[in-house]
């Protein structure tokens, strides 16, 4: 790396910083200010603001991770393994404040902390699914062995999702579906103000995933920078 | 093509030639899966379960914990006599290897699953006998698609130090929806439901078998590659 | 309707979630940053 492209990533990503700070202060002032509370729900409904536009990123998040396992089985280059493994670990941290946040909404709305709801178990079974992947990724040594194994295993979980979604969507047919905003109707019953307000969330979250994946992305390189430096210093000696 | 089914042939004759020798795998996974049985049977109360609704799941969390056993052993013993080496050495597609490794497994679930059954019926209570036939076909659509995704992680498994921990980890949640599949037909055929009144779930694990196995070979080149 | 507590607590989550990942991303990244430069002037020195 030279000096002036670190400089002019440098500046770049200052710009990104800067961009998604103020986002994110709009999308709190919209959140806490400018949009209504809804009637029924109450000021908790506010959560939906936060825990929609995180679902969607870390369902983006392992979609990358999809597409980049994929090119890394087809390239082998290693920088799409870094970009697997950087977004693979956004998607878990998101997936996490989903599954924190959906219970929290729950529980003054459904009265129960969770229920056995086709999203709610599929989003369990996809956070379970991300963090065996971590796992498998802490667990063995970096070189091409554990590219490759991340990169099947990131297909074959990303594979999984359409399973996942029919057969727990099935499963839970022969029980009454909760009498609640289900996510199909949730547009329609939604009032402009709220619409935009969730629009903002989601550009404020999705410009923090680029930013974190930049971040997590230069850091994989410094290790590997360091990796090399090490090797040469220790043939060199 | 000849060649190919010869080669697969082979690798299956192995690991039965094996089995028949040292007699640990087949007694271990069904004693195991009559443990799982038991244990339930002592966890719940069956005087106020239903018995046959409960059964299906019972039976398909013993195939599963009882077929993980056969799973790390498959290619564990490759790895420990580095017998792999020897495997990927021999000028066959690495998919021949696959594919032999998921056949023995299929064939060694499934005589502990037939086994297993009629040890069921006489638990459970359960009639089995009068819907063979749709139970068959419903018990080898769960297998294959277990031993379909089970036979591509435990290659990718067995090279892991933890390999008895990972394999459970990463295997489990991409199974979930066969289990509920399995488990809901299952269920539905002990109630007497034809097969084609449930042709959605037949639909889902059909797919899931022939996708797994796609993909498995699609990526098993990438796996066994030293 | 005075559900306040649980919308607080659901933010304090993500946004005490969010910055302490962030956090943690810049410890890790001073850290190999350090190791970088002395491990270049150590080559540095060497080289000599």
């Amino acid at each position: 790396m030279n000096q002036e492209t670190t400089e002019e990533s440098n500046e770049e990503s200052y710009i990104l910083v800067w961009l998604t700070g103020i986002v994110f202060l709009v999308a709190m002032a919209a959140i806490f200010l400018f949009v209504p509370t809804e009637q029924t729900e109450g000021p908790v409904q506010r959560i939906m603001y936060i825990h929609i536009p995180s679902a969607w990123l870390s369902f983006f998040a392992f979609f990358i991770v999809f597409i980049c396992s994929i090119l890394f089985l087809w390239k082998k280059e290693r920088e799409w393994d870094i970009y697997a493994h950087a977004s693979a670990e956004i998607g878990v941290i998101f997936c996490s404040l989903v599954l924190i946040t959906g219970p929290i909404w729950a529980k003054p709305i459904w009265g129960t902390w969770w229920v056995w709801d086709a999203r709610l178990t599929s989003t369990l079974i996809l956070w379970l699914i991300y963090v065996a992947y971590l796992m498998l990724r802490a667990q063995t040594e970096a070189g091409s062995m554990r590219a490759r194994y991340a990169a099947v295993l990131g297909i074959v979980g990303f594979l999984n999702i359409p399973f996942i979604h029919f057969s727990v969507l099935w499963w839970r047919t022969f029980h009454p579906q909760p009498k609640v905003i289900s996510s199909e109707g949730f547009g329609k019953g939604m009032e402009t103000s709220m619409l935009v307000t969730l629009g903002i969330s989601l550009c404020a979250f999705t410009l923090l995933y680029f930013l974190l994946m930049g971040q997590r992305i230069r850091q994989e390189k410094l290790k590997d920078e360091i990796d090399r430096l090490k090797r040469e210093q220790l043939y060199s000696s | 093509m000849n060649l190919y089914l010869n080669q697969i042939a082979a690798i299956v004759w192995k690991d039965f030639v094996t089995e028949l020798k040292t007699r640990e795998l087949l007694s271990a996974m069904f004693i195991f899966a009559l443990l799982v049985i038991l244990i339930f049977i002592f966890s719940i109360n069956l005087s106020i379960v239903k018995a046959s609704e409960v059964g299906p799941g019972i039976l398909w969390v013993a195939f599963l914990f009882a077929g993980t056993i056969g799973l790390n052993r498959s290619f564990m013993l490759e790895k420990e006599n580095g017998c792999l080496m020897g495997l990927m050495l021999v000028p066959a597609d690495r998919t021949a290897i696959y594919f032999g490794k998921l056949i023995s497994n299929l064939i060694f679930l499934s005589i502990m699953e037939l086994f297993i059954l009629p040890l069921f019926m006489i638990f459970f209570n359960i009639d089995l006998l009068s819907h063979l036939g749709p139970l068959l076909v419903v018990v080898f659509l769960g297998t294959l698609g277990f031993c379909a995704l089970g036979t591509l992680l435990s290659s990718l498994s067995s090279n892991l130090k933890t390999r008895e921990i990972m394999l459970p980890i990463l295997l489990y949640p991409l199974l979930i929806p066969i289990i509920i599949g399995a488990v809901r037909m299952t269920g539905q055929i002990l109630d007497g439901t034809e097969l084609f009144d449930m042709m959605k779930w037949i639909g889902l694990t059909a797919s899931f078998d022939i996708i797994y196995i796609g993909v498995s070979i699609m990526t098993i080149d990438h796996i066994l590659e030293e | 309707m005075d559900n306040f507590g649980f919308l607080f607590a659901a933010n304090a989550f993500v946004w005490g979630g969010i910055i302490y990942y962030v956090y943690t991303l810049k410890q890790r990244s001073r850290e190999l940053e350090r190791d970088l430069e002395l491990l270049k002037e150590t080559l540095n020195r060497e080289s000599r």
